[in-house]
This record gives structure tokens, sequence and C-alpha cells, in this order.
């Protein structure tokens, strides 16, 4: 454990420092701005708009911090061997690995609940000036759905991290990283869809069907975390549902990452 | 007492994907004794930094076995007493020289008061105290050169591998890493570093050894070596020569 502190946080500040963070903030803010104006043009669902443009943005920006910082920060380690002056000290590449993790989510985490602030503070603004469109609103629904978004992200780093210990370049480790997150949020729908095709008036082989479900069970399902039509339209969730998302991300995440690890201890630096 | 054992090591990189395959060390053996400063020569090419990157467990070895301080260098343990000087170091370009020493003190498990003490010494000593809060990418390469120095030495490790570490140096940097060597040789810690810089071997090193295509060609004691030849240039020649021209030894 001792090992795994100071790795995190020299991936954490190195993760605050790097200017792609502070465009991706810059980026984040002004959409929440925009978000105030555009509400204004909205004539109906004002509060709907103003939700769900906040969680969007949210989730935007997050996955933005994933891909181009998180990404980033793993890759020159293995690119331009920083990683000598980690592994030069009395850790494993399994410690490197789990410290490195702890400080990309560690990153998320703060970012999400930044990023969570200046979105309570557009919603609340938009509140204050259309009270009569926020009916059902519910904070909690709101703070819960940027919950889950910071777990589907810490889930896509990990993700990240067992591409980057077997792939050999970062811009692979990238374009699988963005395939991971298109089939975790449409595989759901794709597999609904194959199972049902009747319903669709389409024909599918049981080859597909196979495969489908094949997928389904290999990648995150990441539409489980996104509920922002629910936090956008006051509609409660069950608890059995928060408890099973959140068990399935957290097991998720340890096995993808000690899975990482496994193959990471092969990982040669020459 | 060896401190570095190499014993029988081969090591062939694997070129994927056309499968051939390169050797970069082919029955390596070297021991290196507590105390020594031991220079490490050879052309470009030769498996000196493999030979390092295997002491320090980057890279792993096809065959034979390597211990340091009587521990398998797969043993993480065994590098809790070692410094090391990457050949071209670079370092997070957004942390500052100070934040990367902490880090190596802290994952060296030194106590945060032992690392205050030990950045502001070496630092000094390194001439980087003015510039310790700047981010590491505004350094120069001697800079950076210096900040590894520092950075390999904050734990007070009882064997320094330093690759290249003249590389990239003006001569100010140069008679600071030699004095360096000098000292840590007088604390009785081992040094074991390598260079394309024949006199600065001559200069600081006990023993050197020369590799030539993966194969240690010649290892002896400074005074032994020069014995013959007058200088270390003349004695490096002649077994680059021999191992080019197909000769043994």
């Amino acid at each position: 454990m001792s090992a795994l502190l100071p790795i995190a946080l020299i991936t954490f500040k190195e993760g605050t420092r790097n200017r792609s963070f502070y465009g991706i903030s810059l980026l984040a803010l002004l959409l929440m701005g925009a978000s105030f104006f555009i509400s204004g043009m909205v004539i109906r669902d004002v509060g709907k708009v103003a939700v769900d443009m906040a969680l969007s943005t949210v989730s935007f920006a997050g996955l933005l911090l994933v891909l181009f910082v998180g990404i980033d920060l793993m890759a020159k380690d293995l690119d331009k061997r920083t990683i000598y002056m980690v592994l030069a000290r009395p850790i494993s590449r399994q410690q490197y690995i789990v410290g490195k993790f702890l400080g990309i989510s560690l990153l998320v985490v703060g970012t999400v609940f930044l990023l969570s602030i200046f979105g309570a503070i557009s919603i609340s603004a938009i509140k204050w000036a259309n009270p009569d469109y926020f009916p059902r609103f519910s904070w909690g629904l709101v703070f819960l759905a940027e919950a889950f978004i910071a777990v589907s992200l810490i889930l896509l780093s990990a993700m990240s991290f067992l591409f980057a210990s077997v792939s050999s370049t970062s811009f692979l480790t990238l374009i699988l990283t963005i395939m991971s997150y298109i089939i975790g949020h449409s595989l759901s729908s794709v597999k609904a869809l194959v199972e049902a095709p009747q319903a669709a008036g389409i024909t599918v082989s049981p080859l597909t069907v196979k495969l489908v479900q094949a997928a389904y069970f290999l990648f995150p399902n990441l539409s489980l975390f996104d509920i922002k039509m629910q936090a956008a339209h006051g509609l409660s969730l069950p608890m059995t549902y928060i408890i099973w998302t959140l068990c399935y991300g957290i097991v998720y995440i340890c096995l993808v990452i000690l899975f990482a690890a496994l193959l990471f201890r092969k990982k040669e630096f020459p | 007492m060896n401190i570095i054992n190499y014993s029988g090591v081969t090591k062939r990189y694997n070129s994927w994907p056309r499968g051939n395959k390169v050797l970069a060390l082919d029955g390596f053996s070297l021991q290196i004794e507590q105390g020594e400063v031991f220079g490490f020569l050879g052309p470009n090419g030769a498996g000196k930094s493999t030979a390092l990157k295997i002491l320090l467990n980057f890279v792993y070895p096809s065959a034979g076995t390597v211990s340091l301080m009587g521990r398998s260098v797969s043993d993480r343990r065994a590098r809790s007493l070692v410094g090391y000087l990457p050949e071209n170091p670079y370092f997070y370009d957004y942390l500052t020289a100070k934040e990367i020493l902490w880090f190596g003190g802290k994952a060296s498990g030194l106590h945060t008061n032992e690392i205050q003490d030990r950045t502001e010494m070496l630092l000094d000593k390194m001439g980087l105290k003015v510039s310790s809060e700047r981010p590491l990418r505004t350094y120069s390469k001697g800079m950076v050169q210096r900040a590894g120095i520092a950075l390999a030495l904050v734990h007070d490790p009882e064997v320094v591998v330093l690759d290249e570490p003249m590389s990239g140096l003006d001569p100010i940097g140069r008679k600071l890493v030699g004095d360096l060597i000098r000292e840590l040789k007088t604390q009785g810690k081992t040094v074991f570093f390598s260079s394309h810089i024949l006199t600065d071997v001559e200069r600081f090193c006990d023993r050197a050894g020369i590799i030539v295509g993966g194969k240690l060609r010649l290892v002896g004691n400074m005074a032994d070596l020069l014995s013959g030849e007058g200088t270390l240039e003349n004695v490096f020649m002649r077994e680059v020569k021999t191992a080019v021209g197909g000769g043994s030894r």
C-alpha cells in the first residue's frame, strides 16, 4: 500500500497540470453557460433540458478526460519510458498498474465533482429563473446520475489500462477504449433487438445472436450507468437497481484491473 | 562480496511481426564487488543498456540468472537500495524536481523529514536549487540529466547504476558528476556505469569491462587493462576489431 500512494499522487498531480485538463474544464464551463441561454429558447420542459444539458456536459467532459488525459498519462510512461523512474524503485509492475489506476480514478472523481458543482450552479440558476418548470425535480437523482457517470468513467479507464497492457501503441489503446465506450453504451439495445428481431421486422442469424450475447458478457454494459433521462424527468429508481449497478461496476473494475495487472507482469521495457 | 552477479545471461528480443530474433546478450557473466566503481564499455548496440535493464528488471533474461545484493532481480526488494539513472532520462513534464525526488524518496520508504533533507542537499549539489520549483519540461537536457542523478541518489542507495551519466552534460556538469562518483566511492558505494567517454572510465573506475556483440570480451582492473596498450582507447579499439573480425579470447 505504501508504494501505491506515491504513484497515485504523482499521477493525479501530473493529470491536473496537463493543459488538456484545463481545456476540457473550460469547454465544460462554456457548455454549462450555454445551457442557461439554451433553456431560455426552449418553450416547454425547461427543467428537463437544464438537467439533461448539465449531466451530458459532465459525462462528455469526463469522457474527454479519460480518453485524452487518462490514456496520455499511461501512454507517456510507456512511450517515453518515464516508467523507469517508477520501476527502478522497489515497486512491482502490478503495484504500478494499481497505483496509476488509483491516481487516474482520483482525477476522474475530482473532475466529476468539480463539474457537478458547476452543473448544480447552472441548474440552480435556470431553476431560479423558471421555477414553474421543475415540478418533479430531485437533487438526489442528479447527484446519483453524476456518481454513476463517475463509476462508468472509472470503468472505462480500467478498460484503457487493460488495452495498454497488451497493445504496443497508445493510439491502439485509444481506439480500443473508444470502441469499448460505443459498444458498452449500445450493446444492451443491440442484444434486445437481435433476441427479438420479429419486433423490428428483421431476421437475424443464430450466429449473430450468439456473437452479440458473447459480446454482452465480455464488454461492460455502460448503459446501466446512464440515468440522465430518469434524472431529467424526476423518475425515481429502485434501490435494488442502484445497489446492483454499483456492485456490477465495482466488481467489473476490480476484475479488469486484476487482469491488466496480470498481463502487465509479462511486459518488458527495452 | 559480489553485490551484482550476472551468470550466463542471454537475451533475445523478438522482432514482431517479422519473427526474427535479435541477440542482445550472449552468455553474459559478470560479478561486481561491493565498493567497486565499474565502468561498462562497448560500441552502440553492444548490449550495455540491455544488461543494465535486466539488472533493474525492466526486461527479463531469456536464459541465465541475475542477482543484486544476494536477491534475484525479479524480487522487487532487490531494488530498495539501488539508484538508477536511465540513458536520456525523461520525467513527468508538469512535475517539479522537488516532486520527483519526493516520489523517489517515498517509493523507497523514506520519511518526509529525510526526503526534505536529502532533496535540499542533492538539489544544491546538482546546481538545481534555484529551479527546483519549476516544471521539468522547462529544464534543459543537462538539467534533466542532473535531476535524474539526484533522483537516483535521493534514498542514499548502496548500489548506483548509471547509464551514460555524462550524456548531454556540459564540462561543468561532467565535473560535477565525476566528483560525485568519486564521493560515492569514498562512501563505500558500488557504482556501475556505462559510458562512451573512455577517459572518464580511466579516471574514475577500479575495474572496467568491454562488451561487443552481446559478449563480454574483457574485464579487468584498470591498471592491468592499461599495462599493455597504454590507453583505454587502444584496448577498446583492439577488442572491437577482434570481435568484428570474428576473433575470440
